[in-house]
């Protein structure tokens, strides 16, 4: 048991230092899977099918996928503040994106106000019914937060469901062959 | 340091005086000046350092995020380009230019740097259908579609320095020779020679003065620059002699480069409003609104030629005079060789050329600019605010909060007249909010939104009414096992003692008693009450010590009638109250600011979104399903004169006593907007929230044209068809029943036939299915 918190710790310690957990979906499902690969997501052996979304399926808007694509390139250089920036021009464009959201809970992640990116990504979490895919992410953030905070009963609840969403989110690409999610 | 006395000693060294009691005047003398002259070096090198550096903060608008699809009339673009300073050109290719074509136009934007980089000037092409933007293009040799394009953010006012000091400093660098040069020959030719003075020109001064003639210049520059540090309208001679001597310790502690680069910024060159121009660098914006560096010959002759008088020559107030002057100057240049003879004659063939605009004052939005300085106040200092020449960019959309001033002032203006009031006798204030962001768009302090007076949207207490009822029901729904928006509830006469009070005994708006009534129809005809009774039910104390998690820190009286609203608000702290609902139970502190930016345009501090959870979102959802009913069948049912029913708008009217207030608060998928209308005396104006607050809201957002209201179901939440009357449930096709929320589990097990509708039954309970287990709201969330 103590083992496998301290798997979280340390996972979510390299996210951190990587300075990739915030990085927007594309790479960050890639990187949570990486990543975050020991945590319950992997334990579960569910998570390792997240991988890229592609940007037109988070936004139909080419203004939106602009903004994601800036805070991105932003994050990745850790600069935080101007990557939460271009996400909140994006929010105002689109206020109910669930991936915006999610986005957001990564770079508030990243920048260590676990509180925020628990209320962001469950924020995020209202605005995706039927969409899993962004509701394992968005547990994927709660649970890396509930580590950072010491909350371990917690985050593994939150690993839990981030692997049961992944699961469905795989039987709805399974289901729907024109929409490819490797 | 040198000491500016030996300066004085050395001037006067020459003289022969007579005797040693004349010496040992002349000594004394001596001192006493030296002392004299000392206290003048200190004032006016503390003048001359300290007004170097005296910047106001700007504050900016929003920056307009325009792309294809964005909802946006060719109109309103006008609109923007105006209150950013772009003109019509034929040839659109200069910055802060743009033209007309078919369906669009072609512009080119303007270098801004905003708080995360420079965005550089570009050409562009835009097109609109149907009231969106179609086409955003870079004309280039191939023209390419862009994404996303952010407008330059309208100045919408600063914090000045002094007396209202505005400038917009510029390096000697950036000014053109031809400027300095026309300057330098019209006011002071021995600039680059002289001391500091000019004694011709103080000798002539002096003759014209003795001789009885008026007392009149002769000022070298460095003297101008003095007076303009002590600006008083004061003539006499002991003023003119400090003056020279003023000039001449600048002349010896600064370069002419010095001198003349402050004076640039320095001097006075016009007035707007209460809003005072100093310096070349912001007068070329203010009267031809461009840069220093793109000055015709013939607008650096006006520039120049008010200076001898800023307010006689004034382009936009005495046009003749201003061009008479401006071609004295260009007769200057060209004999100075400033221009060539052709540029003079080209020159004094163009009009003024000065763009026309309304002064604009210190701000155009005086309440909102107000809200943003108090919320600057707490993290900064004033002196900071007024000389560091911050950039704050605010959420201000000039576009939302035109459309909250009109609606305002044209609505009250016809209920007066409609009601045969007195002009002028009614007042309001609106305040409308992003709902998911928690920015405020537009904020109006009362009917005149340009008075820079009384700010009813931060200021203004009012009885808020019926407002509060949203919390009394939202507390009961978060408890599904014993309400939902069908359980009967109360409606028969109340009296409640309270230690401390009187008894009280509320009364309905129509002074009835309604029996049982369901509690989504108690709420949309705001009956006080079944609402005073569910509210004792609940807990007075527990009901109000829920306020500040909805972020308002006023307590209110530990008494049931604060269950009714008989306690004061401000409009914004309605807003405030009503962004949580509107959000889905997702609190954000309301915000003027996102960012503040340093003179040189590093980022100084963001004011990033910032969301709290506090109410479940389940029964927040419900409650706006009320709220919608509240639109649709209740006190708010004329809204539908202004927006049509696909708009689901929640809102709640809210009237007190006699009618002294008329409140509105609602929300669509996009806004939160409340409007209070009253009279500043708290006299009776006949006007119940429906009848005045709501035609003003219902106004603005018809000109707004919002999102319609589509909240996000949240997953623990049923939609049942329910037998309207009895809310005993019927088959999903019963076309006679009414499709309701329920949070899962607390549906009416009891079911009926389709239309099997009876008046008779709407008293029973429904009975709640009980056996979720209890758990934690926040916990349910994540369920």
């Amino acid at each position: 048991m103590i083992n496998r918190y301290a798997w979280y710790l340390a996972s979510a310690w390299l996210l951190l230092l990587a300075g990739c957990a915030g990085v927007s979906t594309q790479p960050s499902t890639t990187a949570a899977t990486a990543g975050a690969a020991p945590s319950g997501a992997q334990q579960s052996g569910e998570g390792a099918i997240i991988k890229a979304v592609p940007k037109s399926a988070m936004s139909e808007n080419k203004a939106v996928i602009a903004l994601l694509d800036r805070a991105q390139i932003d994050n990745e250089s850790g600069q935080r503040e101007a990557a939460g920036s271009s996400l909140e021009r994006a929010l105002r464009i689109e206020p109910r994106n669930p991936w915006l959201w999610l986005e957001l809970a990564q770079v508030r992640l990243a920048q260590g106000q676990y509180a925020q990116a628990i209320t962001l990504a469950g924020k995020s979490n209202s605005f995706s019914a039927r969409q899993p895919l962004v509701q394992a992410e968005n547990w994927q953030v709660i649970g890396q937060a509930r580590v950072a905070q010491g909350d371990s009963a917690g985050a593994e609840q939150a690993f839990k469901l981030a692997a049961e969403f992944a699961q469905q989110a795989k039987a709805d690409a399974d289901r729907n062959s024109g929409f490819n999610f490797q | 340091m040198m000491l500016p006395s030996s300066f004085w000693k050395k001037s006067h060294s020459n003289f022969k005086l007579p005797g040693r009691a004349v010496r040992l005047v002349a000594l004394l003398l001596l001192l006493g000046s030296s002392g004299y002259v000392l206290y003048l070096d200190i004032t006016i090198r503390d003048a001359f350092e300290g007004r170097k550096f005296a910047l106001p903060a700007r504050v900016y608008g929003r920056a307009l995020e325009v792309y294809p699809g964005l909802k946006l009339a060719r109109e309103q673009f006008v609109g923007e380009f105006k209150s950013i300073g772009y003109h019509e050109n034929p040839q659109p290719d200069e910055p802060a230019t743009y033209k007309n074509t078919l369906n669009g136009m072609e512009f080119t934007t303007r270098d801004f740097v905003f708080g995360d980089g420079v965005q550089p000037a570009q050409r562009l092409r835009i097109e609109f259908a149907d009231g969106k933007v179609s086409l955003l293009q870079v004309r280039g040799s191939n023209d390419v579609d862009m994404p996303l394009l952010r407008m330059e953010p309208p100045l919408i006012g600063g914090i000045y320095p002094g007396h209202n000091e505005d400038r917009e400093l510029v390096r000697i660098g950036q000014v053109p020779k031809q400027l300095i040069d026309a300057l330098i020959a019209t006011e002071d030719r021995k600039f680059y020679t002289h001391w500091g003075i000019d004694p011709r020109g103080i000798a002539r001064a002096l003759y014209k003065t003795v001789t009885g003639q008026r007392i009149e210049g002769g000022s070298t520059l460095t003297q101008q620059l003095v007076k303009n540090f002590f600006l008083t309208s004061e003539r006499t001679l002991t003023r003119k002699a400090n003056e020279v001597l003023m000039a001449l310790l600048l002349e010896m502690h600064y370069s002419k480069d010095e001198i003349l680069e402050t004076y640039l910024n320095e001097i006075f060159l016009g007035q707007d409003a209460n809003r005072a121009i100093h310096g070349f660098g912001l007068a070329s914006y203010f009267y031809f609104d461009h840069p220093l560096g793109r000055l015709e010959p013939q607008e650096i002759a006006t520039l120049v030629g008010m200076v001898k008088g800023p307010t006689v020559y004034d382009p936009r107030k005495h046009p003749e005079l201003a061009l008479k002057r401006r071609n004295v100057v260009l007769q200057v240049m060209v004999s100075q060789n400033v221009i060539t003879q052709a540029q003079f004659l080209a020159a004094r063939r163009e009009p003024l050329g000065v763009v026309q605009r309304a002064p604009a004052g210190t701000s155009p939005y005086p309440a909102f600019l107000q809200f943003v300085h108090r919320q600057l106040e707490r993290d900064y200092r004033e002196e900071d605010l007024r000389s560091e020449g911050l950039r704050i960019f605010t959420t201000l959309d000039p576009i939302v909060q035109h459309q909250a001033e009109e609606a305002l002032a044209s609505r009250l203006a016809a209920i007066e007249k409609a009601r045969k009031f007195a002009a002028n006798t009614l007042e309001g204030a609106v305040v409308v909010s992003s709902t998911q962001t928690g920015e405020i768009q537009a904020m109006v302090g009362g009917r005149d939104a340009r008075y820079a007076g009384y700010n009813r949207a931060i200021d203004a207490q009012r009885p808020i009414g019926s407002l509060v009822k949203p919390i009394v029901y939202l507390t009961a729904l978060e408890d599904p096992h014993r309400y939902t928006l069908i359980t009967p509830l109360d409606d028969t006469p109340l009296v409640w003692s309270q230690p401390g009070t009187t008894d009280w005994k509320p009364q309905n708006y129509d002074h009835q008693f309604h029996g049982q009534v369901q509690l989504r129809t108690a709420l949309a005809h705001s009956y006080n009450v079944s609402t005073a009774r569910l509210g004792i039910e609940l807990g007075v104390e527990h009901i109000l010590g829920k306020l500040p998690l909805y972020g308002i820190e006023r307590r209110p009286p530990p008494f049931a009638s604060s269950l009714l609203g008989a306690f004061g608000l401000s409009p914004v702290e309605v807003a405030q109250l009503y962004q949580t609902f509107a959000d889905g139970g997702f609190r954000t502190p309301l915000r003027g600011i996102r960012a503040i930016v340093t003179a040189e345009g590093k980022p100084l501090q963001r004011y990033p979104l910032n969301v709290e959870p506090v109410a479940a979102p389940a029964p927040v959802y419900l409650l706006t399903t009320a709220l919608q009913g509240v639109v649709r069948e209740g006190t708010a049912q004329s809204l539908s004169n202004w927006l049509p029913a696909e708009m689901n708008v929640a809102g709640k009217t809210g009237t007190t006593d006699d009618l002294r207030d008329s409140w509105f608060a609602g929300y669509t998928g996009d806004r939160v907007a409340v409007v209070w209308v009253g009279s500043d005396d708290y006299k009776t104006t006949g006007l119940t929230g429906a009848s005045g607050a709501m035609t003003v809201w219902g106004e603005m957002m018809k000109n707004i044209q919002p999102e319609p209201l589509e909240p996000a179901m949240p997953e623990n939440i049923e939609m049942v068809n329910v037998d309207p009357v009895s809310g005993l449930r019927y088959d999903a096709g019963c076309k006679a029943g009414v499709l309701l929320p329920f949070i899962k589990g607390s549906a009416p097990a009891e079911s009926s036939h389709c239309g099997a509708s009876s008046a008779d039954r709407s008293g029973t309970k429904p009975e709640a299915k009980p056996g979720t287990e209890k758990k934690n709201w926040f916990q349910r969330l994540f369920d």
